[in-house]
Parts: structure tokens; C-alpha cells; sequence
């Protein structure tokens, strides 16, 4: 009960919107987490790239701020392991149409 | 003159020496991917994803009023750097998916014909 009345009072708790931003921040690794089930040709490199850079930094950013927001450096650092993972998928794809392509001209 | 506006920037509690300046520089990557993805086709962009920027960007349009950069001495130096690109977030983010939209659900005349 302790646990939940000072979640319910945190000044990142629910009453806040501290709390909030960084629920919605979770849509974004959800999102890449549903397109994990995608082809590798759905992923963009452009966006993946920017989003690796962005919740590395986020991570840091969550940290310092005031008040210390773990919430939303759990969700960055969620974030950054799906966009890494896509990032990778991506770049795997990438060179087997390279691959590809070398074959062709052969 | 200028040299003490840009000491003032320098030394801005959300300024150039601290995390509260490129985090939201960083940010802006994700608007200016999503500007250059404005080529792709949208058969390749992702709805999931779209949904999630514009959403995020709304949402952390408000929270980046509220936050403070340092402390409660700087409550009224808010952190506009932050606000902006949110905003800006949003935009691509709804155009993007208005583009998927209409291809999806409001496709060119050409295409039904070709599919009877």
C-alpha cells in the first residue's frame, strides 16, 4: 500500500505529466517492435539511424532533468534496443540486395 | 554587444553546454528523416511508426512547456528549442500518415480502374 501511495504522490506519478509523456514516448518502441514482424523493405534507415542517435541522448536527457524521470529512460532505453535491432535487420537486408545486384552483373 | 548575447546563450541554462540543448537538437533528426522520407512511397511507410511520432510529438509539445531545464529558480526560462521541435515532430508525423491514408484508403482513379 506504501509502494502505491508513493508511486500515487511521486512527482513523476500519474498525477503529472512527467508521468504521461513518457507513456506515450512508449509508443514509439511498441511500434517498432510491431514492425520486427515486418520485411526488412518496411524499415527506414533514415528514421532507425535518427532514432538510435535520439534515445541514446534521451537516455541522458531523462536522467538530468529535473525531477529524475526513470520512467522515461526505461523507455529510451527500450526504444534504443528495438531500433538497434531494426537497424540491423535493415542493414543485413541492405547488403543482401548488394549481393544481389553484384550477382546479376556477373 | 554580441558578445554578451552570446555568453548569455552560452551560459543559458538550456544552452549549448548541456544535455537540455542537444537532446531537443537531436530530436529534430526525427522530423528531418521523416522530411526526407516524404519521397518514399507510402506503400513503404509504417503505420505503427507514424502513429507514434505524430502522437509523441503532440503530447511532448505540452509536456516541454512544463518542464524545467535546471531547478524551480528557472520555472519561467522555458525550453522552446524542445517545444518547437515537437511541434514539428507532429506536422511530418500527420502529413506522413495522411499520405499513407490516402493511398490506402482514398487511392487514384487510375488504380481502381486497373484492378477491375
Amino acid at each position: 500500500m506504501n509502494a502505491l501511495r508513493s508511486f500515487w504522490n511521486s512527482p513523476i506519478g500519474p498525477k503529472t505529466t512527467h508521468f504521461w509523456g513518457p507513456t506515450f514516448n512508449w509508443s514509439l518502441p511498441i511500434a517498432a517492435a510491431i514492425d520486427t514482424q515486418k520485411p526488412p523493405e518496411a524499415i527506414s534507415g533514415n528514421m532507425t539511424t535518427v532514432m538510435c542517435l535520439y534515445s541514446g541522448i534521451f537516455m541522458r536527457f531523462a536522467w538530468v532533468v529535473k525531477p529524475r524521470n526513470i520512467h522515461l529512460m526505461i523507455c529510451h532505453m527500450s526504444n534504443e534496443t528495438v531500433q538497434l535491432y531494426q537497424l540491423s535487420r535493415w542493414i543485413r537486408a541492405q547488403r543482401g540486395t548488394e549481393l544481389k545486384k553484384e550477382e546479376a552483373d556477373e | 554587444m554580441a558578445a554578451s548575447k552570446l555568453q548569455a546563450f552560452l551560459n543559458h541554462p538550456a544552452g549549448p553546454k548541456t544535455i537540455h540543448f542537444w537532446a531537443p537538437t537531436f530530436k529534430w533528426g526525427i522530423s528531418i528523416a521523416n522530411i526526407a522520407d516524404f519521397a518514399k512511397p507510402p506503400e513503404k511507410l509504417s503505420y505503427p511508426q507514424q502513429i507514434a511520432v505524430t502522437a509523441t510529438g503532440l503530447i511532448w509539445s505540452r509536456y516541454s512547456t512544463v518542464i524545467t531545464p535546471v531547478s524551480f529558480v528557472f520555472q519561467k526560462q522555458k525550453n522552446w528549442n524542445l517545444f518547437s521541435v515537437n511541434v514539428a515532430m507532429a506536422g511530418t508525423g500527420i502529413y506522413q500518415l495522411s499520405r499513407k491514408l490516402r493511398q490506402d484508403y482514398f487511392p487514384e482513379k487510375e488504380e481502381t480502374v486497373a484492378k477491375e
